[in-house]
């Protein structure tokens, strides 16, 4: 965990602020775009934002958060009752979404799936890289950053306001990519689906910010191992991995609990996990929060 | 203990009157009919109210609710929503409202000395945006009390205070009780060793939701 100090509070679209984030003792820890952090809110919840600020600059993160009209208290608390000057603990970033090195990006924005796409085009721009951005958004006043986008990066972003322009045509968009340039897409389910539909998969990436409906096999109970410690952890139908280890007394990393954030990542030794979440796990990984084993018994490094 | 023959005088109406006096007018309009913005600053921060509700012969109930502050929520300033976690199932509460709509709430915060009340009336709901608002851990109530703001104030801290409720050496209080399993095998009058009843309960308490 990082201190941080809440600064400029400012809105930046409808229902959209953006939150800076000054370090309290000093510089924060360094991130690549596409990196995101969970901020421990005082009433006890924590979410996940995308850094969209810039990497460069090392005295503050910055954020920017949408009020969800069935927020549980997350959005909802930073628009309503979070008040500059106050202390907010963040996690060290984390990147599910990096950036990696191609010829030529094209990225694809929807609503407030800007954020991480802020850092990545100034990236692409810094270092000379063809890149240009479709953003779309119900409404050009609920598009944040765009008069921004426009003014930094001209006719390179195409601003699109789906009520009044109706969707882009991602398979014309699909067809217009030149060999080797990569899609960096991030927004709303139904809009990455169709992002899927349009792009080859191998030269799309995505980064979802709730978990896709998936269904799974029924739960069963299964024992977890703990090989530092030698204890078994019962793991019971009804309850998650994270929420068994930590009753029994492992101070797991908790965030999302829905396989999104990756707080939870846990290392296993032996057995073989039933990932779950939306991240993907690396190998010899797996989140507690919502993964569970496909064998009886799983060794975990704790 | 011997039981007192007759029961402690009745005072009447007029008789509490006379000793307590009228409530100063700050009192009487620090009442509003509806959740300001200092309110629901407080229920944002609330992790803790009762819940008091009557049947229709009067009998009264009160019941605590809790989760994270702000599980309660403010669906525009005249109406509140407040989810049904598991309990105990006896749903005293909505077997009341269903009788009588009438409802007193407490809000706590830890550390704080005021507290605040809302009255009104409730009703059972199971709308699906209300209950998607109360989603934790992957789960959701099946139902929430909707309740209807009747007044809502601040009430003084002296109670509190007096108290020393969130004063931490109070907590050694909690030490001096018997164990909730001995307290029920008592009760119960089984021979039932308490410490198995007592890991029962502390068994049933890891599911929370």
């Amino acid at each position: 965990m990082q201190q941080t100090i809440v600064g400029a509070i400012e809105r930046v679209a409808e229902d959209v602020v953006s939150l800076v984030l000054k370090g309290a003792t000093g510089p924060l820890a360094p991130w690549e775009p596409g990196a995101h952090i969970d901020l421990a809110l005082p009433n006890w919840l924590t979410r996940q934002y995308s850094l969209c600020g810039d990497p460069a600059d090392r005295e503050s993160y910055r954020v920017a958060v949408r009020h969800d009209r069935l927020s549980r208290g997350g959005s909802e608390y930073i628009h309503r009752f979070l008040r500059q000057g106050r202390t907010l603990d963040v996690s060290l970033p984390r990147n599910h979404f990096p950036l990696l090195p191609a010829p030529e990006y094209l990225f694809l924005a929807g609503g407030i799936g800007i954020t991480p796409i802020l850092p990545m085009l100034r990236a692409a721009a810094a270092s000379g890289v063809p890149a240009s951005l479709v953003y779309m958004g119900q409404s050009r006043a609920s598009m944040p950053f765009a008069d921004e986008l426009r003014s930094r990066y001209g006719d390179r972003v195409r601003i699109i306001a789906t009520r009044e322009q109706g969707r882009p045509d991602f398979a014309a968009l699909a067809a217009a990519l030149n060999p080797g340039a990569v899609v960096y897409a991030c927004g709303p389910g139904p809009m990455l689906e169709a992002a899927e539909a349009a792009f080859p998969a191998g030269r799309l990436h995505a980064e979802l910010f709730r978990p896709v409906a998936r269904s799974f096999a029924p739960n069963t109970a299964f024992e977890a191992v703990c090989a530092r410690s030698g204890q078994t952890v019962q793991v019971p139908a009804d309850e998650s991995l994270l929420d068994a280890l930590t009753h029994a007394g492992y101070p797991v990393a908790s965030g999302c609990r829905e396989g999104v954030c990756g707080s939870c990542e846990i290392a296993v030794v032996d057995g073989e996990p039933e990932h779950r979440d939306a991240i993907g796990a690396p190998a010899g990984r797996m989140y507690a929060c919502v993964s569970r084993a496909l064998s009886p018994r799983l060794v975990v490094d704790l | 203990m011997t039981q007192t023959s007759t029961r402690p005088r009745r005072l009447s109406p007029a008789e509490v009157h006379a000793r307590l006096g009228d409530p100063e007018a700050m009192v009487k309009d620090k009442k509003v009919d509806h959740i300001d913005e200092h309110f629901r600053f407080f229920i944002a921060h609330s992790p803790f109210l009762t819940l008091a509700t009557a049947d229709a012969a009067g009998r009264a109930d009160c019941s605590p609710r809790g989760d994270y502050p702000g599980f309660v929520k403010v669906l525009d300033s005249h109406t509140l929503a407040i989810p049904d976690r598991p309990g105990n199932k006896i749903a005293d509460s909505f077997r009341n409202l269903a009788e009588n709509d009438g409802v007193g709430l407490l809000f706590l915060i830890p550390g704080m000395r005021e507290t605040l009340r809302v009255n009104g009336r409730g009703y059972p709901t199971d709308e699906p945006d209300v209950l998607a608002r109360m989603q934790t851990e992957a789960s959701e109530p099946v139902l929430a009390i909707v309740v209807e703001v009747a007044e809502a104030y601040f009430h003084c801290g002296r109670s509190l205070i007096r108290s020393r409720l969130w004063d931490p050496a109070s907590q050694a209080l909690a030490d001096e009780m018997p164990s909730v399993g001995e307290v029920t095998a008592a009760q119960m009058g089984t021979d039932i060793d308490p410490m198995v009843l007592t890991h029962a309960l502390e068994e049933s308490y890891r599911k929370l939701y």
